[in-house]
C-alpha cells in the first residue's frame, strides 16, 4: 500500500512529471535522428543527472529510453533509415507502408503498439524484478557462452539465403572484439602500442560507424533523401486495424519481455525476432515487406517492452540487458544506489518512483508522439547536406564525449569504411555488431567455463541451461540451411 | 594573492557549512593555486570517482582551494597518467590513484607510466575480504585450506582481472597454504559475485562495496580478511594472519602528481588530507564505504609505492603476465 502511494506520488510530483515528459521528448528527438542511438541519447543526459535528486535522474534516463525506442521508428517509416538499431526491423514494412501512402497509419501503429509494449514491459518490471533476481543466478559461465552463441545464431539466420555471409559478418565482429587486453592472461592483443586500444574497441563506435556513418557515406552519393509527404500526421489505429494487429502486438510483447529479461543483446534482437515470429504466425505472410501493418506492430511493441523489461536484470542484479540500461546503471551508481534485492527495501522511493515515472512516460508518449511530429518532420525535410552535416556534428560530439578523445572518431570512421564495404558486397551488419558486442562475453565465458571444468568440454552439455540454448541454436542454423536447400530445390524443379 | 586565497577559503568553508572558527583556521593555509583538478580514470559513478567527489567536499575547506574532478577514461588509466605527467607541477593537477595504474604501466609500457609521476599522499586502504555464499560450509581460512587439501584440484576461487591485486593476493594465498586449487579470473566484482552465488565458485575475493547489496540481504558471508586487524563491521571474520597465513593486501587509494612538486604543495596536501580524515561527516561516509583511513606522508608513500612496484613486477614475472611486445 505504501509502495503504491510512492508510485502515485511519482505521478503527480512536478519534478518527476517534468523528468518523465522531458525524457520522452528528448528521447523521441534523439531516437528520430539516424545514428543517435537510445544509449547515446541517454549518455548525453547522464552528466546532467549528477545534480539531480536520484529518483528524478533515474526517471529522466528511463523516460529517454522509452521515448527513443518510439522515436527510432519515425525515420524508419518516413525516410527508410532506422533512427535506432532496434527500429531496423520497422524499416521493412514501415517504409513500405509509407510508399503505399500509409505513413500516418504506420506512425500511429508504431506509437500505440509502442505504448502497449511499454506498459506490458512495465507490468513485467513491477511483477518480476524481485523474483527474477534469482533467475540471473542460474547463469553459469557455460550458460553465458551458450546465450551468446544462441544470440548470434538467431541473428545470422534472420538473413534468408545469406547464412554464410551473415556468419562471416559475425566472425568479423568477433575478431573486432579480440582487440585489447586478453581477459585471462592480460596480454595486449592487436593494440599496436596504442593505449587507447587497451580496453578494446568500444562497440558503440562500431555501431555508429557501420550503421550511421556508413549510411551517411552512402547517402552522400545519392541524390537526396526522399522527402516525407507534407503534413503527415499520426493516425491512431481504428478498430478494424486494431483487430488485425493485436496478435502481432502480443507476439512482439512476449518476445520483447523475454529478450529484455535475458541479459545480452537487447531491443534489436527482440525487434527482429518479433518481426520473424509475427510473419511466421501471420495469416498473410506474403504481405510482409510490402507494407504489412503487423510488420510494424510486432517489432515496435517488442522494442518498447525491452525499454522497460531490460530494467529487470539491471535493477535486480546490476546486469544491464542492453546498452541503454548500462547507461541507466551508471546513473544509479552515480547516486550510490547499488542494484540488488535490497534496493527495494532500502531505497523504495527510487524504485517505486521509477515505476511511477515510467508509467507517466509511457502514457505521455501518445500526446508527445503526436505533438513532436511537426518538429520532427521539419527536421527531416531540411536540405540533406545541412542535415548530414548536423548529424555528423552530433555523432562526432557524441563519440568525443565518451572518452574526450579524437582517436575514437577515427575508429568510428574506419568502422564506417568497413560498413560501406560490407553494404557494397551485401553482407548484413547486424551479425557483425552482435559479434562485437557479444565477443568479449563469449570468449571470456568460454574460457572461464573451461578453466572451471579443468578443460573438460562436456561442461557445455552437462549444464542444462547451456545445453538447452546450444540445442536451440543448432535448430535455428539447421532450419535455415534446410529452408534454403528446400527453396533452391523448388526453384530448380520450377526451372 | 594571499588575500584572494584566504577569501576563497572563507567562502569555501562557509559553503561547506563549517563554523567560523574553522574558517579562521583556514586563513593560515595558503594553497598556491585557486582550483585543483583531480584526474581519475574512473567513469562518473565509479568507485574512485565517487570517493574523490566525496573527499573534495572536505578537502576544499581544509586546503583553501576549489576542487574539480575530471574523468579521463581510456587505456586502463594510461590517458589519465599522461595528462597528469604533462601538467605543470604547481599543485593544480593530480591523479586520484589506485594500484591499477602501476599494473598498467608495468604491463602496457606506455609513454607515461608510474615513473613519470610522483606519489603525494596515501589516503585509504580498501580491505580485501574473502566471501562465500550463505550455505557454504566454509567459515574461516582454516576451513578453506582444509577443504582444498581434502579435495585437491577441484576447488575454484574467484578473483578479478588477471593483473589485479586481488589475483595476486589469491595466488599468494594459494602458494602460502600449499594447496592445489583453480584460480578463476573475472572481468570485475559483479560477474564474480554471481558465480559465487550460483555455486560455480567456492569463494571470491573482493571489496565490500562491490557486494554490499547481497551482503546486507544475507545471501553471502564474509569469512576472512586480508587486513592487519579485523574489520569493525565484520568482527567474526578473522584476518589471514590470525590463522597462520602471513599476508596483508594493501590496495590503496592515494593522490599522485606531476614530478617536481614544490614542498609547500606537498605539505598542504599532507595537512589537508589529515584534516579531512578527521572530519566527522567524512568519517561517517568512509566508514559506511568500508574504507580504512591509512594516511601516509609523501615520504612514506614514496617508499611504499616503490615496494608495491617491486612486488607487482615480481608477481607478473612469476605468473608470466607480460605485455605482447
Amino acid at each position: 500500500m505504501e509502495t503504491l502511494l510512492i508510485s502515485l506520488n511519482a505521478l503527480i510530483s512536478p519534478a518527476l512529471l517534468a523528468a518523465a515528459f522531458g525524457g520522452v521528448l528528448w528521447g523521441i528527438v534523439g531516437g528520430a535522428l539516424p545514428g543517435i542511438s537510445p544509449s547515446i541519447t541517454m549518455a548525453l543526459l547522464l552528466p546532467f543527472t549528477y545534480g539531480m535528486d536520484p529518483t528524478t535522474g533515474v526517471v529522466l534516463l528511463a523516460a529517454t529510453y522509452v521515448g527513443a525506442e518510439y522515436g527510432g521508428s519515425i525515420p524508419a517509416i518516413l525516410i527508410n533509415t532506422p533512427g535506432t538499431n532496434a527500429a531496423a526491423a520497422t524499416v521493412l514494412d514501415g517504409y513500405a507502408m509509407n510508399q503505399r501512402g500509409l505513413a500516418g497509419e504506420a506512425l500511429g501503429i508504431s506509437l500505440v503498439c509502442g505504448v502497449i509494449g511499454g506498459l506490458f514491459g512495465l507490468a513485467l518490471l513491477v511483477g518480476l524484478t524481485q523474483p527474477l533476481a534469482k533467475l540471473a543466478l542460474l547463469f553459469t559461465p557455460p550458460a553465458y557462452f551458450a546465450l551468446g552463441i544462441l544470440g548470434i545464431s538467431v541473428i545470422a539466420t534472420l538473413n534468408e539465403g545469406a547464412l554464410v555471409k551473415a556468419l562471416m559478418s559475425a566472425v568479423i565482429g568477433l575478431m573486432i572484439a579480440t582487440v585489447g587486453s586478453d581477459p585471462f592472461s592480460g596480454v595486449n592483443r592487436f593494440t599496436f602500442g596504442r593505449p587507447e586500444l587497451l580496453d578494446g574497441i568500444p562497440y558503440i563506435l562500431i555501431m555508429i560507424g557501420v550503421y550511421a556513418l556508413s549510411e551517411l557515406y552512402i547517402q552522400a552519393g545519392e541524390p537526396g533523401w526522399e522527402k516525407p509527404k507534407k503534413f503527415v500526421t499520426v493516425k491512431l489505429p481504428g478498430w478494424v486495424m486494431w483487430k488485425r494487429i493485436w496478435p502481432a502486438t502480443a507476439i512482439g510483447s512476449v518476445i520483447g519481455g523475454f529478450e529484455g529479461i535475458t541479459p545480452g543483446a537487447g531491443g534489436t534482437v527482440a525487434s527482429f525476432m518479433a518481426y520473424n515470429e509475427t510473419r511466421r504466425w501471420s495469416k498473410h505472410p506474403e504481405e510482409f515487406g510490402k507494407g504489412a501493418p503487423e510488420g510494424v506492430a510486432g517489432p515496435e511493441a517488442a522494442n518498447n517492452v525491452v525499454a522497460c523489461s531490460a530494467l529487470i536484470p539491471t535493477l535486480s542484479f546490476g546486469i544491464p540487458g542492453s546498452n541503454s540500461t548500462a547507461i541507466l546503471l551508471g546513473g544509479l551508481l552515480l547516486h550510490g544506489l547499488v542494484p540488488g534485492p535490497l534496493l527495494f527495501t532500502q531505497h523504495p522511493e527510487v524504485i517505486y518512483g521509477l515505476f511511477g515515472g515510467l508509467l507517466t512516460a509511457n502514457l505521455a508518449m501518445i500526446p508527445l508522439g503526436i505533438l513532436i511530429m511537426t518538429p520532427c518532420l521539419w527536421l527531416v525535410t531540411q536540405p540533406k547536406p545541412l542535415l548530414s552535416a548536423g548529424i555528423y556534428a552530433l555523432i562526432f560530439t557524441g563519440i568525443f564525449s565518451i572518452h574526450n578523445d579524437a582517436f575514437d572518431i577515427g575508429l568510428a570512421l574506419v568502422a564506417a569504411i568497413l560498413g560501406y564495404g560490407l553494404k557494397y558486397f551485401k553482407f548484413p551488419f547486424l551479425p557483425l555488431v552482435l559479434g562485437t558486442i557479444l565477443g568479449y562475453m563469449l570468449e571470456s565465458s568460454f574460457r572461464r567455463a573451461l578453466l572451471m571444468s579443468n578443460n573438460d568440454y562436456s561442461t557445455f552439455v552437462t549444464d542444462p541451461i547451456a545445453a538447452g540454448m546450444l540445442g536451440v541454436a543448432c535448430l535455428f542454423v539447421a532450419g535455415s540451411i534446410g529452408r534454403s536447400w528446400w527453396v533452391s530445390r523448388r526453384q530448380r524443379a520450377a526451372a | 594573492m594571499f588575500v584572494r586565497a584566504s577569501k576563497l577559503a572563507i567562502i569555501a568553508s562557509a559553503v561547506a557549512g563549517l563554523a567560523v572558527a574553522s574558517a579562521a583556521h583556514a586563513q593560515d593555509i595558503k594553497y598556491p593555486v585557486d582550483t585543483v583538478t583531480l584526474v581519475t580514470h574512473s567513469s562518473p559513478g565509479g568507485g574512485t570517482d565517487v570517493y574523490l567527489r566525496e573527499m573534495v567536499k572536505f578537502l576544499a575547506p581544509a586546503m583553501g582551494a576549489e576542487f574539480a574532478v575530471e574523468n579521463v577514461r581510456g587505456g586502463s588509466g594510461a590517458k589519465a597518467i599522461a595528462k597528469v605527467a604533462n601538467s605543470p607541477a604547481d599543485g593544480s593537477v593530480f591523479y586520484g590513484s589506485t594500484p591499477s595504474y602501476i599494473n598498467m604501466s608495468l604491463l602496457s609500457k606506455p609513454e607515461f607510466g608510474h615513473d613519470s609521476v610522483e606519489p603525494v599522499v596515501r589516503v585509504f586502504l580498501d580491505p580485501q575480504v574473502i566471501y562465500v555464499r550463505k550455505d557454504s560450509p566454509l567459515k574461516s581460512f582454516t576451513d578453506i585450506v582444509a577443504s582444498a587439501k581434502a579435495n585437491p584440484g577441484t576447488q575454484k576461487w574467484g578473483t578479478g582481472t588477471p593483473a589485479s591485486l586481488e589475483r595476486q593476493a589469491l595466488e599468494e594465498f594459494k602458494t602460502k597454504a600449499g594447496v592445489d586449487v583453480t584460480i578463476v579470473t573475472h572481468d570485475g566484482g559483479g560477474d564474480m559475485m554471481i558465480n559465487v552465488l550460483n555455486g560455480s565458485l567456492d569463494l571470491g575475493i573482493g571489496e565490500i562495496q562491490e557486494f554490499r547489496g547481497q551482503l546486507d540481504a544475507g545471501e553471502i558471508r564474509v569469512i576472512g580478511v586480508f587486513t592487519d586487524e579485523r574489520l569493525p563491521d565484520f568482527p567474526d571474520a578473522k584476518t589471514a594472519k590470525e590463522e597462520g597465513i602471513d599476508m596483508v593486501v594493501k590496495k590503496f587509494r592515494g593522490i599522485v602528481g606531476p614530478k617536481g612538486l614544490p614542498p609547500e604543495v606537498i605539505q598542504a596536501w599532507e595537512a589537508g588530507v589529515t584534516k579531512a580524515l578527521l572530519d566527522p561527516e567524512f568519517q561517517k561516509w568512509y566508514k559506511n564505504a568500508s574504507l580504512i583511513p591509512a594516511f601516509m606522508t609523501h615520504e612514506e608513500f614514496t617508499t611504499f609505492m616503490a615496494s608495491v612496484v617491486r612486488e607487482q613486477e615480481a608477481f607478473f614475472k612469476e605468473y608470466n603476465i607480460t605485455s605482447a611486445d
